[in-house]
């Protein structure tokens, strides 16, 4: 190993520094020799030593916070895909459709953002920053998982490039580009990531060398129809029909939403698998707390004031902990919309921020015919939001600074 | 008198604590002057290369202000001026010698006397002495004014960051002095004189002054605080300040009548061998080259006036600087760690709770090194900067404000009442790896050139 290194140090890094014949891809050597070994830089001048933690650290936290809804989300696929097409539904049999499933549309979002991130860090002669890894594992995880894989290559590519490089790349931008994808795609292409045909897909669509290598063959079934449950509660509205009892009617009860074993974007269907990633990332400190916890609030406080405001919609009659369940609210709360980038900077701001996107999200899913979800807009608005909040947060601060030296000063 | 408890901050622990005696430190041959120490100045010489000082001569005065006057350090002959850039002379050689008693002596004072002085006669006094770049003025920390009378005088006795010396160590025997130089800095001010300890330091109270105490992490014990907590400044505002063994110098030299010979500083870190961390008794401005060569060990070790969070680097020939009171050695660390970004880390560093080390033996001292544990990065997250933040201070948007030359906003959000040094901690947990001091400088420096 040692060997290795010393080889790449002598003869391959002068290739790309200053004056060698790559130095144009210096970005990628950079981030190719950073992954193998930290720098080895010294702190230039005060302070003499520095806290261990640095960006990739930080950021690969939030990929293993993940790991529970990726793993989970896979089995999803795969079980509601076999159980739908009348497959007999072992862990295995489950995992592997659900890999084959998943993987190639984490991989395409990998590949194409990857590409992108590069080709701008080496116009722009900037360092390759890790938070592309974060928004290339985000953006599969709120999809459909029939979802084209052209759907996927042109969703990131809009994602980074006009949610996040023309601002100026990393830490510039104003929305998350993870969901700035994913609000393309919903309103580009709205008939592969909505509706009722999108969330199971069938064995007459999915392509067959997949259903070779499975060993999967036939009755076809012809698109398999499976609403959401926020489709359901939706479809309530006016009904007659209380919305709980058309959940439950169709299938849904709060414990399969809490356990998440129900048709939906991959990575948000399970709240545990949520709450797991909410947890390590809270231990951790490298999410803010402030976030999920006033966004819960927001969410579960909303839902309840639904529940007493006398208004004749079945959807407002639901109980708060369902809104909290339900679609990708817990997702996008714990994963969204603590992206420090485009969420509130001031701590009192972060709870403000979070209040209102869980707030929204129920006041749009209640109130709005048209989406069903309210999550993915509800964070994308107050992304837009987030200065605005920041700057009242930041006047109150400087008022506040300036009668505590007055008063001091005076006594 | 007040007592403050200060609820946040972080101490770093690192080995190499000094322990607690003080040793005499023999006399060397060759003694330096650092002009680029007096950081804005603009001086004139007063000397040339083979000239003979005697000790108190005056070696370089300032342009500006031609009663600030800076002297020998010693009697003997000027061996060489070494220019910087824009010709600047950043060394002063002056090679001693040993037989001459040549002086030059000023008034002597007693304890009271000083009392009886007006303001401009003690400022005069003190400019013409040389001792007077001991004083420094906020906003900005820079050499006191002596035209601008402060609102306060402050004097910073406390030992938060790592190894600074206990002051109570250090005043030992030299409590006369330490009066004298209240007295003396109480003229200067038409407000208070505010002595700043530790809390449950062995300081006693002194008479014209406001004894405080501060009790909690670094950085209870930085000049900002006391202030913030105490007299914050507005615009328009000026206070002076004063490290506590300077005080003593000030006084000595009022007592005396002639320019003080030594100080204490302190010796630590963990490249100082460990019967060499101890307090030294040393000649002001007299070569430490022999001294260092006994008691550093490693390959590449990098020295600091000052701690391991605020300091210049010093070369290893250094001699004694004019302003601080403690030097520390730590390795250069230039080691790789494979995959660093994913390993459990129960050996790294860190004020967060990413290694596993941060859970389980974290409380032990660290053998800590140079490293940058990373590379600059694109700044992401926010509110971590201000985790450690007594000062009432949002650090991202004072960043921001300061990146984007606006100088009224920073001075709304409270720039004037901090210096770089506030922000090491700030800098030392940034993930980001930016340069948050140097931003920080370059604002000051900036609102100091358009005005307040």
């Amino acid at each position: 190993m040692k060997a290795l290194f010393d080889f790449m140090d002598k003869n391959i890094a002068p290739l790309f520094e200053k004056g060698g014949k790559f130095e144009r891809l210096y970005p990628l050597w950079e981030a190719g020799d950073t992954f193998n070994r930290t720098p080895g830089d010294v702190t230039p001048s005060a302070p003499h030593v520095r806290d261990s933690i640095d960006q990739k650290r930080l950021m690969i936290f939030v990929i293993y916070a993940l790991i529970p809804c990726i793993l989970f989300g896979i089995w999803n696929a795969g079980n509601q895909f076999n159980l739908a097409n009348g497959i007999e539904a072992t862990f295995g049999a489950d995992m592997a459709r659900g890999a084959l499933m998943v993987l190639p549309i984490i991989f395409v979002s990998y590949a194409v953002g990857g590409i992108w991130e590069v080709l701008f860090a080496v116009i722009r002669r900037h360092e390759i920053n890790e938070g592309f890894l974060v928004t290339g594992m985000l953006f599969p995880l709120t999809l459909a998982p029939t979802i084209p894989l052209w759907q996927v290559a042109v969703g990131i590519s809009f994602g980074i490039v006009i949610g996040k490089e023309i601002f100026g790349g990393v830490g510039y931008n104003i929305l998350n580009p993870a969901l700035t994808a994913r609000a393309f795609l919903f309103f580009a292409y709205p008939a592969q990531i909505s509706g009722d045909k999108v969330w199971v897909g069938s064995l007459a669509e999915s392509p067959s060398i997949v259903n070779s290598i499975l060993g999967h063959s036939g009755e076809y079934v012809d698109g398999v129809t499976q609403a959401t449950p926020l489709a359901v509660a939706a479809a309530a509205k006016g009904s007659g029909m209380a919305a709980v009892d058309a959940l439950n009617h169709a299938g849904y009860t709060i414990q399969n939403l809490t356990v998440g074993n129900i048709p939906g974007s991959i990575g948000s269907t399970s709240a545990i698998a949520v709450l797991i990633g909410m947890g390590f990332l809270i231990l951790t400190g490298i999410a803010s707390w402030r976030v999920m916890l006033s966004g819960i609030l927001g969410c579960g406080l909303m839902g309840l004031l639904f529940n007493v405001l006398p208004l004749d919609n079945e959807f407002a009659a639901l109980p708060y902990y369902y809104h909290i369940a339900m679609g990708g609210f817990l997702f996008g709360i714990v994963f969204m919309a603590t992206d420090p980038v485009s969420a509130s900077a001031t701590n009192t701001g972060k709870f403000i921020y979070g209040f209102l996107i869980g707030a929204l999200t129920v006041l749009i899913r209640v109130a709005n015919p048209a989406y069903p979800e309210g999550a993915m807009l509800a964070i994308l608005f107050m992304n837009v939001m987030a200065p605005l909040v920041d700057h009242f947060v930041v006047q109150g601060h400087i008022k506040k600074r300036t009668a505590y030296a007055r008063a001091l000063n005076n006594a | 008198m007040a007592n403050f408890k200060i609820k946040k901050g972080f101490d770093v622990k690192v080995v190499g604590k000094p322990s607690a005696n003080i040793e005499e430190y023999a006399s060397q041959q060759l003694f330096t002057v650092y002009p680029s120490e007096f950081e804005g100045l603009k001086l004139r010489l007063k000397v040339k290369a083979g000239d003979t000082v005697k000790r108190g001569d005056v070696l370089f005065e300032n342009k500006k202000n031609e009663k600030m006057v800076f002297r020998s350090p010693c009697a003997g002959t000027v061996k060489a001026i070494n220019l910087g850039a824009r010709r600047f002379p950043v060394e002063i050689q002056i090679e001693k010698d040993p037989q001459s008693q040549d002086r030059v002596t000023f008034e002597t004072y007693t304890r009271d006397s000083v009392g009886q002085l007006s303001r401009e006669q003690v400022a005069d006094h003190l400019l013409n002495t040389g001792v007077w770049p001991l004083i420094k003025q906020r906003p900005f920390n820079k050499m006191a004014d002596p035209d601008t009378a402060p609102k306060a005088v402050f004097i910073n006795a406390c030992n938060s960051a790592p190894f600074q010396a206990d002051f109570s160590v250090v005043l030992k025997g030299d409590e006369e002095a330490f009066q004298t130089g209240i007295n003396a800095l109480a003229k200067l001010t038409e407000g208070k004189v505010h002595l700043c300890k530790s809390a449950g330091s062995d300081v006693p109270d002194f008479k014209n002054a406001e004894s405080h105490t501060f009790a909690g992490k670094h950085p209870s014990g930085n000049t900002s605080v006391h202030i913030n907590r105490i007299s914050p400044i507005l615009p328009h505002d000026t206070v002076y300040t004063v490290s506590a063994q300077d005080v003593i110098l000030i006084g000595k030299t009022l007592l005396t009548g002639e320019l003080p010979k030594t100080k204490i500083i302190a010796l630590a870190g963990p490249a100082v061998k460990e019967e060499f961390r101890k307090y030294y008794k040393v000649e002001i401005a007299a070569s430490l080259e022999s001294l260092l060569n006994k008691a550093i060990e490693g390959d590449e070790v990098r020295l600091i006036n000052g701690n391991i969070l605020w300091g210049d680097k010093l070369k290893a020939d250094t001699c004694v600087p004019f302003y601080g009171s403690e030097i520390f050695a730590l390795e250069e660390d230039r080691s790789r760690h494979l995959m660093g970004w994913t390993m459990p880390g129960l050996f790294q560093y860190s004020a967060h709770r990413v290694n596993v080390s941060s859970f389980f033996g974290f409380s032990h001292d660290w053998k800590l090194g140079t490293s940058l544990h990373g590379s600059h990065r694109a700044m992401v997250v926010t509110g971590w900067l201000d985790k450690f933040q007594p000062l009432n201070i949002m650090t991202d948007f004072l960043m921001r404000a300061a990146l984007a030359h606006d100088t009224d906003e920073m001075i709304q959000l409270g720039i004037l009442e901090t210096d770089p040094e506030d922000f090491a901690l700030a800098s030392f947990v940034d993930p980001h790896k930016t340069d948050i001091c140097g931003i920080i400088k370059r604002g000051l420096e900036e609102i100091e050139e358009e005005g307040i």
